[in-house]
């Protein structure tokens, strides 16, 4: 589902690049965990895999290239990015940035329809968050903004998740709800690649980690492999 | 009071309706895209095709509307592809456009204050033509249907650019036609309220609007609504009081952006 072939990333200006040598693999359904120390490259492969960032290398999903077909395969890729925040007067209420989420999937010059009213609806209320649903998005705690953040990522009904730092943010219990709501998406074949710093947080359903220090694939092993080594 | 024919009292309201219509719609993705300077930038650019058309003794109004198009045109891809802030380009081309403006008027002794020049700097609603109008109605029905069509790519694309492009959304083309649009709406305002302070009437009653609302579909109408208000009301101003049409339109949007922050129930607590 996922392919990635000595894949490098570097930002604009920069020498060096912040991942480097990447060979990475995942299958379908597959829930696999990428840590790491601040600064290893974590947000730059999870977004050079979802075609953000030019890079170097093949970067293949869905079977294409993500630098040639990236609008289209990433209608099918739910991102939820790191510490995602605005400004408390931004004009937008929760239930349209959810449904934003959704405008790829939809396509131009078509507007949601009914059945994309109900998939919202329901995303929020999976979520346990359809109070929200007419909050004005600059008025909502981090939390509940990160929730948001998730539910606009599920909203698009994706076959791959990719989150980075999920449940910063989140409270103990909310982080158990959410840790828990990933794994039933997983369990119903959703493939999920998350990125997290703490490793207590990584959901019990994840059996492969990977490691990554210094832009490179460290370990890519089986949770207890590379946790308990 | 001076009494003036009915043709050109109609022309005038139709103008001022039309141009509030448009410079106040594109006006509220130019405020929530951050990319306020850039009116005032295309405004400058239109003084530097002005005053090239004094110079060059072509018509000053289609250089400025030239300049001020290729602005909006040169600004996207620019920042783009050399990845700079957007405002960073809008700053360089804003001096650069105003040192031409006066470069040009410099080697045009006798022309640089003549009627012509005014007119497009500060706006000459009264000369508005049949022509100008049916030009402004073109431009203003097709804004309005763009936004129409593609309000729900704009409206992630205001949200965030990014998370646009991570939701499937191929972000470019409708961040250019906006730039487009903007720069078109700019030159085709000149003429009611001038080079100066047409990026007035995009960004006041836009930012007015932006006091009252957290729904992007009602500041996206209650922009054009407040846009016309203003107009109307400085040209009542200006008939009265015997101001400069555009200068009277601009102090009425600002007292008009003045009044919305102090009573915005979006700023008051509990």
């Amino acid at each position: 589902m996922i392919k990635l072939k000595n894949v490098k990333t570097t930002y604009e200006g920069e020498k060096t690049p912040v991942i480097k040598d990447i060979n990475l693999e995942v299958k379908r359904g597959e829930f696999l965990t990428v840590i790491g120390p601040n600064g290893a490259g974590k947000t730059t492969l999870l977004e050079t895999i979802n075609g953000l960032l030019e890079s170097r290398g093949e970067v293949i999903v869905f079977g294409k290239d993500i630098r040639k077909f990236g609008t289209e395969i990433r209608k099918n890729i739910g991102y939820v990015p790191q510490d995602f925040s605005c400004d408390s007067l931004t004009p937008f209420l929760v239930k349209d940035v959810v449904m934003m989420g959704r405008f790829g999937k939809i396509g131009v010059l078509r507007s949601p329809s009914k059945k994309d009213r109900e998939i919202i609806r329901k995303t929020l209320s999976f979520l346990g968050i359809s109070e929200l649903e007419k909050k004005p998005i600059g008025k909502l705690s981090g939390g509940q903004l990160q929730k948001v953040m998730i539910a606009r990522a599920l909203a698009k009904e994706p076959e791959i998740l990719l989150l980075d730092e999920p449940f910063s943010n989140l409270d103990l219990n909310s982080r158990s709800d959410i840790s828990g709501k990933i794994s039933f998406l997983n369990k119903k074949e959703m493939t999920v690649i998350m990125v997290v710093h703490d490793i207590s947080s990584i959901p019990e359903r994840c059996k492969r980690i990977v490691l990554i220090n210094n832009g490179k694939i460290i370990k890519d092993d089986g949770r207890e492999k590379v946790l308990g080594g | 009071m001076i009494v003036l024919p009915a043709k050109i009292i109609l022309f005038a309201i139709f103008g001022a309706f039309l141009t509030g219509i448009a410079c106040s719609l594109v006006g509220s993705f130019v405020v929530r895209m951050n990319l306020s300077s850039l009116g005032f930038c295309m405004s400058h650019a239109a003084f530097a095709g002005a005053a090239l058309g004094l110079l060059l003794s072509f018509n000053p109004l289609v250089i400025a509307i030239i300049f001020s198009v290729l602005v909006a045109f040169i600004l996207g891809p620019i920042a783009e592809k050399a990845k700079l802030d957007t405002n960073v380009v809008i700053g360089i081309l804003f001096s650069l456009t105003i040192s031409l403006g006066l470069i040009f008027l410099s080697f045009s002794p006798g022309t640089a204050m003549s009627s012509t020049a005014l007119s497009i700097l500060w706006g000459s609603i009264l000369g508005i033509t049949i022509n100008d109008i049916l030009r402004l109605t073109v431009i203003t029905f097709s804004i309005i249907l763009i936004i129409v069509l593609f309000f729900k790519e704009f409206q992630a694309i205001m949200f965030s650019r990014k998370m646009a492009e991570a939701s499937g959304i191929n972000t470019k083309p409708f961040y250019y036609l906006i730039l487009f649009l903007t720069g078109i709406t700019v030159a085709l305002s000149l003429k009611l309220v001038g080079g100066l302070l047409v990026f007035a009437l995009m960004i006041n009653p836009a930012s007015s609007a932006y006091q009252f609302f957290y729904d992007m579909k009602k500041i996206t109408i209650f922009s054009p609504i407040i846009g016309v208000f203003c107009c109307f009301l400085g040209i009542l101003l200006s008939f009265f009081l015997d101001l400069p049409t555009g200068s009277s339109i601009a102090i009425t949007s600002s007292l008009f952006f003045g009044i919305s922050v102090l009573i915005s129930p979006k700023r008051k607590r509990g």
